[in-house]
């Protein structure tokens, strides 16, 4: 593996409800490398609270996470767009690089690169509420990559997109990814679709039901651009849907 | 004549401006503040709730002397003045920004704390501009709340001293008392205009453009106004942001920093009250049995008030609602009417006050209504009437159903939610006015109608502070009992009943 860029270090955490109190994670425990990681598991499990708690939204109750970086940024591409509705495009993406300091005009003009980047140069001056789920979801993906992250979180960032849409944003994800264009060095991605996470992931990191452990990781290892019909990919489709109904 | 004239409209307008800009930054920042701490909104919330519910007028003595004492000759008067206005334009603007804030989604909060806004740019970016709208509907409230104590604020008689700012409510009242006819009406005709351009050229116009509610308007001016503001805003708030990412202020700053404000504010206030005298002070027996026993009149008078307000609004609301023409017309006469000072009602009237038996009674029920009635009445135009939803027309159109039926089954239940807000405010607003409606010295000629009002204007008129000030308390305390019992139990009914919507 190459050199570790995230370390998820025996985390665990549990939710109050009333009285009672509800374990989500116990024990888990990952290294990430320079690599497209998949996280999947049944419905409920704790998959995003394992990536809020990696994006630093949501502390451990135990274990840690470390950041392989002396400048630990990350982008979140949230399952629903969450663009401010009274800026424009560009400044929603611009908003973040300005308000950890950075003027206005600069702010803008990187967040025109990487507008461009996801194909929306054009609707730069547009306002959230004029643009297709499927243009305000490449908005969101321009806002993460655009603060230049070390590490790219995303929450089923295709779930709510027609599947035209979202099989044309993985394709571009998957390219931004393949062709080194952004600063992102690993990407970790929730997801509850199999099919989805093999086409896109270099590895597979299966949960158990709740409270989530880890209960199998599959190297990929396929060559891209990956064929869903060849008889590798379907083996492995087989060998995860057996150990997430384990 | 014309020069002390322009130079009172000014100044009453400066007042305005200055206690209206007060108000909203104040209801932006603990607004936020309440909607996204915790700490903050469980202290703020009974606190507010206690605040809007109390004769503001009572504690005014308390707070003149205050201010007075506080600060340089000239000063004291003038800062009162705006805090008077300031605290009747700004509960409910607060409550308009915590609830816009805390209604947000919360993942939007999430995205801010991702990308390690901080906290000037979360509150610039996110939680104002989602505050704006409300902001806007509640400012055509505030405003007409602030005119209402204008006079209030500007003429002050304590003790054997009075104070007089210049200003219209000065200029109006001292035209009256010296019998100018001439000057009276002129002051009245400026203060009325005023009244009239502010809401045409700048609140219904924000309020038409921010929420799409038909409102008598002319646009231009208010885009212009509109522009410079977000202008302003905007530079004031990049400076912050800039600031803040620089410095990276670390969060135990902000929690000492709201610490001292809280020690501030209630040393503050322990001084006030020790500075009016002192509550433990002798002689405060029989004056707190005296407001127990005046309790049942104005509670029976405030209780009135308050249904002949919903009624009114109730009419006023369905004919804005029949008829496209008398829209627009009943709605600018409301804002009129609703800003007309308090004790400006008194001269007016004061030939029929003084001719007939029961004038005084009128008089003090026009000033009672005032207090109260507008709160209803805009709670229905600006959000009751936008809840009234097309399908619903539709379908008793279809069914036929009309008339009183429609009243019945149609109009009053879906205006219910919006009824019960405005009526808990009215009846604040009613024990607010109750101390200027029941006593009124008119150059010598008093008119007492006797309840807790009069009684709390008499002391404030002899001077006696500790005395007004313990008897606002004693008030404020049995309307907030009301407010607990009554009013909860009335909301959960409505709520229950009423809340959902169309299903
Ligand atoms: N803030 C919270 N307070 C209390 N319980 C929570 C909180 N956040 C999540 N939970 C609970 O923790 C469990 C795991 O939630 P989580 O959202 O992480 O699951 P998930 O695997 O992402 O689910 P899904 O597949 O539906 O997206 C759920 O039962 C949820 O109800
Ligand atoms: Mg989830």
């Amino acid at each position: 593996m190459s050199q570790p860029v995230l370390s998820i270090v025996g985390v665990s955490k549990s939710f109050r409800q009333g009285r009672t109190s509800l374990k989500v994670l116990d024990g888990i425990t990952l290294e990430v490398g320079e690599e497209f990681v998949a996280i999947l598991g049944p419905s409920g499990c704790g998959k995003t609270t394992l990536l809020r708690i990696i994006a630093g939204l949501e502390r451990p109750d135990e274990g840690q996470i470390v950041i392989h970086s002396k400048e630990p940024r990350v982008g979140f591409i949230f399952q629903f767009p969450t663009l401010l509705p009274w800026l424009t495009v560009v400044d929603n993406v611009a908003l973040p690089l300005r308000a950890n300091g950075m003027g206005w005009e600069e702010a803008r003009e990187r967040a025109r690169k990487y507008l461009s980047l996801v194909g929306l140069q054009a609707f730069e001056d547009f306002y959230p509420r004029e643009l297709s789920g499927g243009m305000k979801q490449r908005v969101n993906i321009a806002r993460a990559l655009a603060v230049e992250p070390i590490i790219l979180l995303m929450d089923e960032p295709f779930s709510n997109l027609d599947p035209l849409t979202a099989e044309a944003l993985r394709t571009e994800i998957l390219d931004l990814w393949t062709l080194k264009v952004t600063s992102v060095r690993a990407i970790v991605m929730v997801t509850h679709n199999v099919d989805e996470a093999i086409f896109m992931a270099d590895k597979l990191v299966i949960l158990t039901p709740r409270p989530a452990r880890v209960r199998g990781v599959i190297e990929v290892g396929l060559p891209r651009p990956r064929d869903r019909r060849s008889a590798e990919f379907q083996k492995l489709e087989d060998k995860v849907y057996e150990l997430l109904s384990a | 004549m014309l020069p002390p004239l322009l130079v009172a409209a000014l100044a009453s307008t400066l007042r305005m401006l200055s206690a209206y800009v007060l108000s909203v930054l104040t209801a932006l920042v603990a607004g936020v503040a309440m909607a996204r701490s915790r700490a903050v909104e469980s202290v703020l919330l009974p606190v507010l709730d206690i605040l809007q519910s109390i004769p503001i007028l009572g504690f005014f003595p308390a707070a003149l002397l205050f201010f007075v004492s506080a600060l340089p000759r000239g000063w004291g008067q003038e800062v009162a003045a705006v805090f008077l206005i300031f605290t009747s334009q700004v509960w409910n603007l607060i409550f308009g920004v915590y609830s816009s804030v805390k209604s947000l989604d919360p993942s939007l909060f999430d995205m801010a704390k991702v990308y390690r806004m901080g906290r000037a740019a979360t509150f610039f970016y996110v939680c104002v501009p989602a505050a704006r709208n409300s902001l806007i509907a509640n400012s055509l409230i505030s405003w007409a709340g602030g005119w209402f104590f204008l006079t209030s604020s500007e003429v002050i008689s304590m003790g054997s001293e009075e104070y007089r700012l210049v200003g219209l409510g000065t200029y109006i009242v001292e035209a009256f008392e010296r019998g100018d006819t001439v000057s009276f009406g002129l002051g009245m005709a400026v203060l009325v205009s005023i009244i009239m351009a502010t809401y045409l050229l700048v609140w219904n116009a924000a309020a038409q453009q921010a929420l799409g509610r038909r409102l008598p308007s002319l646009g231009p001016a208010y885009e212009a106004l509109r522009d410079l503001v977000s202008k302003l805003w905007g530079a004031l708030g990049d400076a912050l942001v800039g600031l803040s990412s620089r410095l990276r202020v670390p969060r135990y700053a902000w929690r000492a920093v709201g610490a001292a404000l809280a020690a501030y504010l209630a040393a503050e206030l322990a001084l006030l009250i020790s500075g009016s005298g002192g509550l433990g002070a002798g002689g405060l027996l029989p004056t707190l049995a005296a407001v127990l026993a005046a309790l049942p009149v104005s509670l029976a008078r405030v209780a009135a008030v308050v249904a002949l307000s919903a009624a009114l609004s109730l009419a006023a609301a369905y004919a804005c609602y029949r008829s496209e023409r008398a829209g627009p017309a009943v709605i600018l006469a409301g804002e009129v009417l609703a800003s007309i000072p308090a004790i400006l009602w008194w001269p007016l009237l004061a030939g029929l006050a003084a001719r007939r038996p029961y004038g005084p009674y009128v008089v003090s029920g026009v000033i009672f209504l005032q207090g109260s009635l507008w709160y209803l009445f805009f709670n229905l135009m600006v959000y009751g009437l936008a809840s009234l939803r097309r399908e619903v027309e539709e379908m008793a159109s279809v069914y036929r159903v009309r008339g009183w039926w429609y009243l019945r089954c149609v109009f009053v239940p879906f205006l219910m939610p919006s009824l019960a807000a405005g009526a808990l405010s009215a009846w604040g607003g009613a024990w607010n006015a109750s101390i200027a409606a029941e006593y009124v010295d008119l150059g010598g000629q008093a008119i007492d109608l006797g309840g807790v009002g009069a009684l709390m204007s008499k002391l404030a008129s002899s001077g006696d502070y500790a005395g007004v000030t313990a008897s606002a308390l004693l008030l404020s305390l049995t309307i907030v009992l009301f407010n607990k019992t009554f009013w909860r139990r009335l909301f959960k009914y409505v709520e229950e009943r009423y809340g959902g919507g169309v299903e």
